[in-house]
């Protein structure tokens, strides 16, 4: 493909798909809205708070995600232990739990309706994002830059601030604009425990578009929440490229080591068993309540009475809309990401950010979106394929993540050693390009199938009748009085964890030793 | 025999390799020049991974100019080494046995043998990534020569290593060039690798091949000011 002709085609697939799914409805919203008193939306007392109250929990959760997820990284950072990997792994699951299965947990803890509930699961989310980026580049971090400063004459605590801190920067403002990110769109978490008190913008798009009617107020905080988006990710960027420095990064074995003292063992597993402990016990309280008045719920799940779709239908769904949601994120995906790998830096780094872009966005104004845009030229809102491309276009740049940095890595020069070994042209294609691709494109599709049976703003927009999510039930469930219906949600998350829990652990064995950012 | 005949080779208006003859008989001749002197483009257009703009490449009296890099039968050890991350040091091993064909008993027999030679025994099951700079030479070395090839061609193969390392991997290569008695030609910047490897060495500055010679004939017949300079005589 490095023809001319070649990487034409391979453009035209992702700019076509994110063009006409992403970039032509927010077009539509952004008409649709400008006529209809943009500015009177944007400054009524309602909008205020909400904005207000986005921006402030966002901050807080940004802030408490750091304090619980700080101990934990320096930990894992330092100690080389038994378990270690299996903990960083344990403490990724929260991560890609769907939103409801978290609703669903606090809300057993009977943290509906508050403030904290939002708080505590917005930590609970995020953790792993603060251990994940911030830990990657500080347990590899060479020790002999630390052990430099102190021989100049620097305390333990000066040479951290002057030293660790500096060099940690760039990442823990990444992880820092990551979750700010995350909880400032947050929509299912507060959808659920908010109540009606707290709202955020997203929900409030949602609210406006689905009880009020109102398409034109919600359009106009669907386009000011983008404009939000957009400035994070740009004083993100910004701040990246100013700060960032060439980092000589260690192997994580030559920097780990073990406990020695009593005090440093006590130190490392009062860390790990208290963070741990933390995150599994909303789980466990959700799971718990699943079984309480016997089997009752799961009773409920395989003969539901009356209800319009059972739960068997939206599994079946689910499973489905998965399948062909990663397939297509996958194609995309990969589509794009060998144009990043090779086109021109520019090119590559602002096609970069507009693939970010959904992923950030929002996935309300996705679903919000393909409703007011995706009736012409063609009608799509009526296709079975509406949910599974909604699910693709948030799923694509987890697609990304995971396989650019392989196909970064394929270098000229083993082609060319394969060549020089007797490949033909095919030979190296087969033999080097696709199977070093091949496992991360695996695991490209399955994030993309994770995300898929998880999504649940986009979803809740365009779902119909006969296109019921595990996710959207779950949600319509928790809103249904009576016990038996309760306890059948929590049944249903519970099956929801699991078949993301499963399915994220066989990718992590995919990815052992494997290159990838997330 | 390899005869290289009045090669030329430009990168836009520079010129890396500049009207280059050399012949390669069953020895080992070393292609010495300070860095950027075009001695890798050389070596690369022998390979067939470059195309000559000007001049032919001859294999036994064939003109092999045209024949591309997968038939030509030449072994190449990269500079960067070039192990396939995808796959353990047995399956980078085996890789050339594989394209020609080799069925799995021979194949692995083989892969031990070639393991062997660079005392890498007991790797074969491990990961690239895990591997010491060393050790990757070593695998790279093996990977290049377990096919068989008619030529060996090895590029700056000691430049990323620490001194007592090279030292020692430097006479294991010389042995091993020795043993299986296969022509060679050993780019190299470092004059005691090129005097302690090449049965005769090819200077080499800007694009052009000044002067080949055994050491001796260099030290005592320098062509120019240069030789002498570069030579430290």
């Amino acid at each position: 493909m490095s023809t001319r002709a070649g990487r034409v085609a391979l453009a035209i697939v992702p700019v076509g798909f994110i063009g006409y799914l992403f970039v032509y409805p927010v077009a539509r919203i952004l008409m649709m809205s400008v006529g209809e008193g943009f500015g009177d939306v944007l400054t009524s007392a309602s909008t205020r708070s909400v904005v207000w109250f986005t921006l402030w929990q966002a901050a807080v959760s940004t802030l408490l995600t750091f304090v619980v997820a700080m101990p934990l990284t320096a930990v894992l950072s330092h100690f080389s232990f038994p378990g270690r990997s299996l903990i960083r792994a344990m403490v990724t699951v929260p991560f890609v739990l769907p939103t409801v299965v978290v609703g669903s947990a606090f809300v057993a803890l009977g943290l509906s309706n508050s403030i904290w509930g939002i708080l505590a699961a917005h930590v609970f989310f995020n953790v792993a994002v603060v251990v994940r980026t911030v830990g990657g580049v500080w347990s590899r971090l060479d020790r002999g830059v630390v052990e430099a400063a102190r021989s100049l004459g620097a305390s333990p605590l000066t040479a951290f601030v002057r030293t660790t801190l500096p060099i940690l920067g760039p990442s823990i403002a990444a992880a820092l604009s990551i979750v700010f990110l995350f909880t400032f769109t947050s929509f299912g978490v507060v959808l659920i425990l908010g109540g009606l008190t707290y709202r955020t913008i997203e929900v409030q798009i949602y609210q406006e578009a689905t009880t009020f009617l109102d398409l034109g107020a919600a359009g106009a905080l669907a386009i000011l929440q983008l404009v939000g988006v957009v400035g994070i990710l740009w004083a993100y960027g910004r701040y990246q490229r100013t700060r960032s420095v060439g980092l000589e990064l260690a192997a994580e074995a030559r920097v780990l080591r073990p406990a020695r003292s009593d005090t440093e063992r006590a130190i490392l597993w009062s860390v790990v068993f208290g963070t741990l402990g933390l995150l599994a016990a909303p789980l466990v309280v959700l799971v718990g309540r699943s079984f309480r008045g016997g089997l009752a719920g799961w009773e409920f799940l395989v003969d539901p009475g009356r209800l319009a779709i059972t739960p068997g239908e939206a599994i079946t769904n689910s499973l489905f809309f998965a399948v062909v949601g990663a397939l297509i994120a996958t194609v995309v995906g990969m589509a794009a990401a060998s144009l990043i790998s090779r086109g021109s830096t520019v090119v590559a780094s602002s096609f970069d950010t507009v693939l970010m872009l959904p992923l950030g966005t929002s996935a309300v104004t996705i679903g919000f979106g393909f409703l007011v845009a995706l009736d012409e030229p063609v009608d799509l809102r009526g296709s079975v394929l509406l949910v599974p491309l909604a699910h693709a276009l948030v799923a694509v740049p987890f697609v990304v993540r995971a396989t650019l940095p392989t196909l970064r890595a394929i270098r000229a020069d083993l082609r060319e050693a394969a060549a020089v070994l007797g490949a033909s042209p095919r030979q190296v294609f087969r033999h080097v390009d696709l199977a070093i691709v091949a496992r991360a494109a695996m695991v490209g599709a399955g994030f993309a199938a994770a995300v898929s049976l998880g999504e649940f703003g986009a979803t809740s927009f365009i779902v119909r009748p006969n296109s019921v999510t595990i996710p959207t039930l779950i949600f319509r469930l928790l809103g249904r009085p009576g016990a038996v219906t309760f306890t059948g949600a929590m049944a249903l998350s519970v099956i929801l964890m699991l078949l993301t829990t499963a399915l994220i652990l066989s990718i992590d064995r995919l990815r052992a030793g494997e290159l990838g950012e997330f | 025999m390899l005869s290289v005949r009045r090669v030329t080779k430009r990168f836009g208006a520079a010129v890396a390799v500049d009207d280059a003859s050399l012949e390669v008989a069953d020895e080992t001749v070393a292609i010495l020049g300070p860095s950027g002197c075009g001695k890798s483009t050389l070596l690369r257009v022998v390979a067939g991974l470059e195309r000559p703009d000007r001049g032919t490449v001859h294999w036994d009296g064939d003109d092999i100019t045209e024949t591309p890099v997968h038939l030509r039968d030449f072994g190449l050890m990269f500079q960067s080494f070039a192990l396939f991350p995808h796959r353990t040091v047995g399956q980078n091993v085996a890789f050339g046995l594989e394209m020609q064909g080799v069925d799995s008993e021979e194949c692995r027999r083989r892969v031990d043998e070639a393991l062997d030679w660079v005392g890498m025994e007991g790797f074969t099951d491990r990961r690239i990534d895990g591997l010491s700079g060393g050790e990757k030479q070593r695998v790279a070395l093996a990977r290049t020569l377990a096919p068989g090839p008619r030529l060996v061609m090895l590029d700056e193969p000691l430049g990323s290593l620490d001194r007592l390392i090279r030292d020692r991997l430097m006479s294991d290569i010389g042995q091993l060039l020795d043993e299986t008695a296969t022509p060679a030609i050993y780019v190299t910047h470092d004059h005691d690798e090129a005097r302690s490897i090449a049965d005769r060495i090819a200077l080499m500055r800007s694009g052009r091949i000044v002067q080949v010679g055994t050491w001796e004939q260099l030290c005592t017949r320098p062509a120019d000011e240069w030789v002498e300079r570069f030579l430290g005589i």
